[in-house]
């Protein structure tokens, strides 16, 4: 057990030094870039809108149910990385990986959203200023 | 056993942000320049081609860009250089301070200093994050498009249209008149525009309000502020755009910067932005609307 635990600290303390080489404001107001989660859970709702696109993620813990919103790029952005409005239904099942929220709970951006069927989607656009995202904006 | 699992995790995770990293905007580079060189938000494949979803890293994935034209520029019948195409970048975003020569700096006025200071205290306040206009010359994350409208002799009008942030246009008067001796303030301002050898297209711009910030760091500028852009499609694929500032305001001297758009990727077009739709900025990092009555 302390073994996983050291791994898991070292592993979050290298995202964390990563992700302040290059995080900028907007990202870095909202959402801590040391505070990544994995999370499992049906959407119960998509809302395909500016200035970003949110779906919510029912996630059972511990017998409870909790409902994540969690938000992605823009419209725009996703749909020049292949996404369209129909990628994400609710009741889909999906794993969904990201950085929670600096102040709110249960609120994340997600970077990663992995579906039953296996795709595997970007969440991001490909030069936004979250961690690893690499742009300025 | 367990050293080699921990081996392996700290690998797994530091590769890909290490690769990013490695692919982050150069320091010093204008952020249209960096988008650029990784050929440009929005560029690479459109709507209709095979998505570019393939395996995911740790958080994150590769999206591939088609690399950037390097052509002649086009021309129109006349000669005049044709801007016709979808551009991302071409302004500051992080700091307008990356658009000046290596080893110059900011010609702030100790009041604009000041106002650094303080937006640097509240920097969720920048108008720009609650929907607000960009202004000029900052760029957007969100593509652009020239358009001109002409009558059979001569354009008369060149619209500017931004996708986003927010969905909007500028609007430059290329009938020669002159800029009115008394303006009311606006975002965009007001824009009189001709050809400079029909390689450049120049914008001069006066009647701004002073809402807007330059940048993140909140740069600030006046209502006394005039810019003139010189936008030159250096080749197919890359558009410079040579910025002179002049603002007694804000700045102590008249300062140039110079930024670098990249054309799109083909099939890739203006798309809607609504921003006022749904805008939660604010609630994940507990911040206050400060335009909100």
């Amino acid at each position: 057990m302390k073994g996983k635990l050291g791994v898991l600290v070292a592993c979050l303390s290298l995202l964390g030094s990563g992700a302040g080489l290059i995080a900028h404001h907007s990202f870095s107001t909202e959402y801590d870039g040391t505070k990544t989660f994995k999370l499992t859970g049906a959407v119960s709702k998509v809302e395909w809108t500016n200035p970003h696109v949110r779906f919510y993620v029912d996630v059972v813990q511990a017998g409870k149910t909790e409902t994540w919103n969690m938000e992605l790029a823009s419209p725009s952005a996703l749909a020049r990385n292949g996404w369209t409005s129909r990628t994400l239904k609710v009741g889909d099942k999906v794993t969904v990986e990201g950085y929670a929220a600096k102040v709110a709970l249960n609120r994340g951006n997600a970077r990663s959203v992995i579906t039953a069927d296996g795709r595997s989607l970007f969440g991001g656009a490909a030069d936004d200023n979250a961690p690893g995202g690499g742009g300025n904006q | 056993m367990r050293k080699l699992f921990v081996f392996t995790g700290i690998l797994a995770l530091t590769l890909p942000l290490l690769a990013q990293q490695q692919q982050a905007p150069p320091s010093g580079a204008p952020a249209g320049q960096a988008q650029g060189a990784q050929g440009g938000r929005g560029g690479g494949r459109g709507r209709g081609n095979q998505p570019p979803l393939g395996p995911v890293n740790a958080l994150g994935q590769e999206v591939r860009r088609a690399p950037t034209p390097t052509g002649p520029a086009p021309r129109l019948p006349d000669g005049t250089v044709d801007l016709n195409g979808l551009w991302n970048g071409g302004g500051p975003v992080g700091s307008i301070a990356q658009g000046l020569k290596q080893g110059e700096t900011l010609p702030l006025l100790p009041k604009s200093k000041e106002i650094i200071a303080d937006r640097a205290t509240r920097e969720t306040d920048d108008p720009h994050l609650w929907c607000m206009p960009m202004g000029v010359p900052r760029s957007t994350p969100y593509p652009f498009r020239f358009v001109q409208n002409y009558t059979h002799k001569a354009p008369t009008h060149m619209f500017i249209v931004h996708e986003g942030n927010i969905h909007s246009f500028r609007q430059i008067f290329m009938d020669g008149r002159k800029h009115p001796a008394e303006l009311d303030p606006t975002w965009f301002g007001h824009s009189i525009g001709w050809f400079d050898n029909k390689d450049t297209l120049v914008i001069d711009t006066v009647g701004f309000n002073d809402k807007f910030w330059f940048d993140r760091q909140g740069t600030p500028h006046t209502e006394q502020l005039h810019t003139i852009e010189r936008w030159t499609r250096v080749n197919e694929g890359t558009l410079r755009n040579e910025v002179t500032i002049e603002d007694p305001g804000a700045f102590s001297r008249p300062f140039n910067t110079t930024w670098t758009a990249r054309l799109a990727g083909p099939g890739d077009e203006i798309m809607e932005y609504i921003c006022q739709e749904n805008n939660q900025y604010g609630i994940a990092g507990g911040h206050k609307n400060p335009f909100a009555n």
